[in-house]
């Protein structure tokens, strides 16, 4: 029987000896973005000693996973690899998991009880474990009759919460009858995540027919749009929008009657425009997808990315044009703690 | 017993089973997924659910992935995956087994 | 099941004791005994799914007769005193002990079974124990080891803690073992019990196995550990008796049923007494060659 091992990758000859046994199975991305992430990896070895397959674990999501298959019962060595990541997990009490791997590999996965989230034609995204995206959906706040109503969404990371987000949600709030906002649950931005909850809460307040919740592990989280939070190639960022769209597409939407998404432009984030375009893409005729202008002060465009800037620079007086009070106050309070931040390397020109 | 966390035992490799507990309302809900579901998903099923309630669980959700185990492969990590939930792992109740 | 002292064992099949695959399937290969591995083959995660497993599969899976040991959690492990009453309850025919350096610590452990014999209701004295020897010390001390309790069934060495111990590793011509391989045999045969050579785990040098093997049966070892069940047959072949020492064999038998008809205390042959340690190695002899089929319910001898 073949025997798993902790692989340590910080050891230059094990980490050849990875990296040449990936290549050999047609895996060849080792940038940084990809292998800084990883958490604990894991090789396959056989009996006579040699590298028969790896595996990985990044966050919650399951990474480079390869066997050769020269093995004497087909699909046993996938098999423990696949179960031996999880025990990892299971002992960092991870119980849900993730993997993106090629479409072709999908009913692999499937066989080892991981459910399949979206497929491009050339990718798959599938998830393992509990709580699930139908948990997920399960706890979701509702209103009466909801499938007969006008029901739209809004998914926004607020780094931080500001007038143009604010403008947006009323927008979208005067033209429906329920609006959920979906704050990025993912905790990589200078604002932390219950920070950025909180200020959009406290600046919805006054819309009665929004509701504010996390986008969880499935609207632009690490785990399904990690190129939101690390520069990547535009090839990458492509498979990664359209499975984040196909996943509000055929999960989200449907089972809480999402009719319409609504989308702010984004002048200055690459990474959101081609969101943006994909979103358009995939939802749209099935869900409207409504593009808003960004909202301006005096000309001058409002954007989260503008706010950072400023807190940056220490530029306290211009912030209170773009934001509103409930914010300002947040900055107000902790600025120095904001700033610190910044100083300790936070990076602030991202989303 | 209550369950106090989510509880997992068993691998997915072959005559194994993997099985995930976690707080239910319902009953003993079983998701199983399994190759020989239509022969023999019932009979999994209860002993499954039968493991726990002996165990003194009636109200779970499990998740099963099946790959092939027999009664006592499933009987065994069924009762170390509510053992894990309840975190009673210290106190192994075999008499559940026998 | 119920423990045996004597017994053949020629083959000691090493199982890990959290895969249901290898367990339920461990029976098969036609090992004398098998050794269900709660310690070095389960990861410090899962040894309680694994005494679990192992408790539910002894109580449920046919093993084909084969002797069910188990190689239990050191007593310097957290695992210990539940793995012994999980053993005990479960009704195992041997326990094993790892890292067995003093009579103290099988005498712990057997105190430790009695009472888990008596919390669950167990007959007393149903299980056996064996000492797997992993060290230096365990090979000095293997003589009070191997006498510390009327229930020991035999020891072990186990040559990659015990080379590691002695500060180098395993050779293909073992003579590091060397000094281990005799004094645990010397203490074995000397307090009656049984002795295990260790694994060999280089599946690929099957000369090497068989070289190994060889020198161990001929020091006189009853058995050897094994890791793979392909190792079983080439045991079974080193240890088979030769037609010769079979002929002899029988003709000893034969004349312990001449004598017992005759009604005579003294059984002799070829006009010579026959002593007690003749009369023993010729049941070997017959007991091993019927398990390997080379001689039939009459005693006839059908090997090649």
């Amino acid at each position: 029987m073949d025997k798993t091992i902790e692989l340590n990758l910080n050891f230059p000859d094990t980490k050849t000896r990875w990296e040449n046994f990936l290549i050999n199975q047609g895996i060849t991305d080792f940038s940084s973005r990809e292998v800084d992430v990883l958490d604990h990896s894991i090789g396959l070895i056989d009996e006579d000693g040699h590298l028969v397959g790896t595996g990985s674990i990044a966050g919650k999501v399951l990474k480079y996973i390869a066997v050769s298959n020269d093995e004497a019962v087909h699909g046993a060595r996938f098999n423990q690899i696949v179960s031996a990541l999880q025990e990892y997990l299971f002992g960092q009490k991870i119980y849900h998991s993730f993997v993106f791997t090629k479409a072709k590999y999908s009913s692999s996965f499937a066989h080892l009880g991981f459910n399949e989230l979206a497929h491009t034609d050339t990718a798959a995204f599938l998830e393992s474990g509990t709580p699930s995206i139908q948990d997920f959906l399960a706890k979701m706040p509702r209103i009466k009759n909801q499938n007969q109503k006008e029901v739209a969404a809004i998914v926004m990371n607020a780094n931080p919460f500001t007038l143009g987000h604010q403008k947006l949600v009323q927008l979208a709030s005067s033209e429906n009858d329920l609006v959920y906002v979906f704050v990025v649950a993912t905790d990589a931005s200078l604002f932390k995540t219950s920070e950025r909850m909180d200020l959009v809460k406290k600046g919805t307040a006054n819309f009665n027919n929004v509701v504010v919740v996390s986008g969880g592990d499935y609207l632009v989280s690490r785990s399904t749009f990690p190129a939101y939070f690390l520069k990547s190639p535009d090839e990458l960022i492509t498979t990664q929008t359209a499975i984040d769209a196909l996943i509000f597409k055929n999960i989200i939407a449907p089972e809480l009657t999402i009719k319409k998404r609504y989308l702010g432009t984004e002048p200055f984030s690459r990474t959101t425009n081609f969101y943006n375009q994909s979103l358009q893409k995939i939802l749209s005729p099935t869900i409207e997808v409504k593009i808003v202008q960004r909202f301006r002060d005096n000309e001058k465009i409002i954007t989260a990315t503008n706010v950072r800037q400023l807190i940056k620079n220490s530029d306290l007086k211009d912030i209170s044009t773009l934001v509103p009070p409930t914010t300002m106050n947040f900055i107000n309070d902790n600025y120095q703690i904001l700033q610190e931040r910044i100083k300790k390397g936070m990076n602030i020109d991202g989303n | 017993m209550e369950i106090k966390t989510v509880g997992v035992a068993g691998t997915l490799e072959s005559s194994d089973i993997q099985i995930m507990i976690s707080a239910g309302q319902n009953g003993i809900e079983v998701d199983l997924d399994s190759e020989v579901a239509k022969s023999y998903g019932d009979q999994i099923k209860k002993v499954i659910t039968e493991t726990l309630n002996k165990f003194g669980i009636t109200n779970a959700k499990v998740k099963a992935t099946d790959k092939g185990a027999l009664d006592c492969v499933i009987a065994a990590r069924t009762l170390a995956a509510a053992q894990r939930a309840t975190e009673t792992t210290d106190q192994p109740r075999l008499e559940v087994l026998q | 099941m119920t423990y045996v002292k004597n017994r053949l064992r020629r083959t000691m099949m090493f199982v890990p004791g959290n895969n249901p695959a290898m367990v339920k399937d461990a029976g098969i290969y036609g090992a004398d005994s098998i050794m269900l591995d709660l310690e070095d083959a389960v990861s410090l995660t899962e040894k309680d799914a694994a005494r679990m497993l192992v408790f539910k599969a002894i109580k449920t899976v046919d093993f084909g007769g084969a002797e069910i040991v188990v190689r239990i959690n050191g007593q310097d492990t957290p695992f210990y005193d539940q793995d012994v009453k999980a053993m005990v309850r479960a009704g195992v025919d041997v326990i094993r002990l790892p890292k067995t350096e003093s009579a103290a610590m099988i005498k712990k452990l057997v105190a430790d079974m009695e009472k888990a014999e008596e919390e669950y209701g167990i007959q007393k004295d149903s299980i056996g124990v064996m000492a797997a020897i992993e060290s230096a010390k365990g090979v000095l001390n293997a003589p009070e080891i191997a006498t510390a309790t009327p229930l020991m069934m035999g020891l072990a060495v186990s040559g990659e803690d015990y080379t590691a111990d002695m500060h180098t590793h395993r050779y293909p011509d073992g003579r590091e073992l060397e000094f281990a391989r005799n004094m645990v045999l010397q203490a074995a045969r000397a307090a009656d019990v049984y002795a295990f050579d260790t694994v060999f785990s280089n599946m690929n040098d099957t000369e090497g196995f068989y070289r190994e093997t060889k020198y161990i049966y001929e020091l006189g070892y009853d058995g050897k550990s094994l890791v793979n069940p392909r190792q079983i047959p080439m045991v079974n072949k080193v240890f088979n008796p030769t037609k010769e020492e079979i002929e002899n064999a029988l003709s000893v038998q034969n004349a312990i049923q001449e004598a017992k008809a005759k009604g005579s205390g003294v059984i002799s042959m070829n006009g010579k007494m026959v002593d007690k340690p003749v009369v023993e190695k010729a049941n070997r002899v017959i007991e091993t060659a019927k398990a390997s089929n080379l001689i039939d319910e009459e005693g006839n001898y059908i090997g090649e």
